[in-house]
């Protein structure tokens, strides 16, 4: 641990661990559009075409 | 999930940061985005210097992309904080690239003060990873996305443009703001982008939708600045 790095812990609690965890975050949940949305991004500009394509099918199970 | 008070502090620090980067870019006030205000106490000052390492190489950004030099306190906050926290030994590849972009960044600025230039870190994890995680690993590296710079994880973005542009229309359709600007912030740099991809109005959608994230305005700010080679 680095002099600097010591100061910083014992003031804020700020480890290296807490850096390196916001430098390596997981993949966000998806939270997908309502309808209201989908309606808003066919409005604007009318330049979303691809984005409002329909999903990519899903894998059949079995 | 909920988030410790410290996890809470630093991330407040960083959006701070990436608020003062946001309007040094859009101003052409360059100078004083990385330079916490001097701080009244230990604590602040060292809550600003852990904000610097987490917003990485972006926080020189508007140095970096209006090619005006830093001030040299700027300089040396971003040195202190190149220096107080470097890559742990089982640090993931994303904390190694980081930091790398940091140290170039800091020689690319002040060549005088810094050796270098510095091998790069091992950049194999990308090498035939999923686009999904192509694109989000990309999108945390964002800062390496810079006009003219070459690195593995530029080449590795560079490769595979298609997959970057799948990658930017799922996060948005996931409504991930924060990886949709990054990898728009890429999509700025690649050749070979689909155009049907329709990217300018995708990063105006990303800022409409989640511009009021100082990490989602600074990239998308990064990429139109990009775009209009106000750089060069």
């Amino acid at each position: 641990m680095t002099a600097t790095e010591k100061v910083t812990k014992d003031l804020t609690g700020i480890q290296s661990a807490d850096i390196e965890a916001a430098l390596d975050p997981a993949e966000a949940d998806g939270i997908y559009r309502d309808s209201r949305e989908c309606a808003a991004l066919a409005l604007f500009k009318g330049g979303y075409g691809l984005l409002l394509s329909p999903p990519t099918p899903r894998p059949k199970k079995g | 999930m909920e988030q410790s008070g410290t996890s809470s502090l630093l991330q407040g620090a960083v959006q701070d940061l990436a608020s003062s980067v946001v309007s040094a870019l859009r101003s052409g006030d360059h100078a004083r985005a990385a330079a916490p205000e001097r701080a009244a106490d230990g604590e602040a000052e060292g809550l600003a210097l852990a904000a610097v390492r987490v917003l990485g190489a972006d926080a020189m950004l508007p140095s970096t992309l209006l090619s005006t030099p830093p001030l040299p306190d700027e300089l040396a906050v971003f040195r202190a904080a190149v220096e107080a926290y470097p890559p742990g030994a089982d640090a993931a590849p994303t904390v190694l690239w980081s930091h790398w972009a940091m140290r170039h960044t800091l020689w690319r600025l002040d060549p005088g003060h810094a050796d270098g230039p510095h091998p790069e870190p091992d950049a194999a994890w990308l090498e035939g990873a999923p686009w999904q995680l192509l694109t989000h690993q990309l999108a945390v590296l964002a800062a390496l996305a810079v006009p003219g710079e070459d690195c593995a994880v530029a080449r590795a973005a560079q490769h595979r443009p298609v997959d970057v542009a799948r990658g930017f229309v799922r996060a948005v359709r996931r409504r991930d703001w924060r990886q949709a600007a990054g990898a728009g912030r890429w999509l700025t740099l690649l050749e070979g982008v689909p155009q049907t991809l329709g990217l300018d109005n995708g990063l105006d959608f990303v800022e409409l939708m989640g511009g009021q994230d100082p990490l989602v305005a600074l990239q998308v700010s990064a990429a139109r600045l990009t775009r209009t080679g106000v750089f060069v």
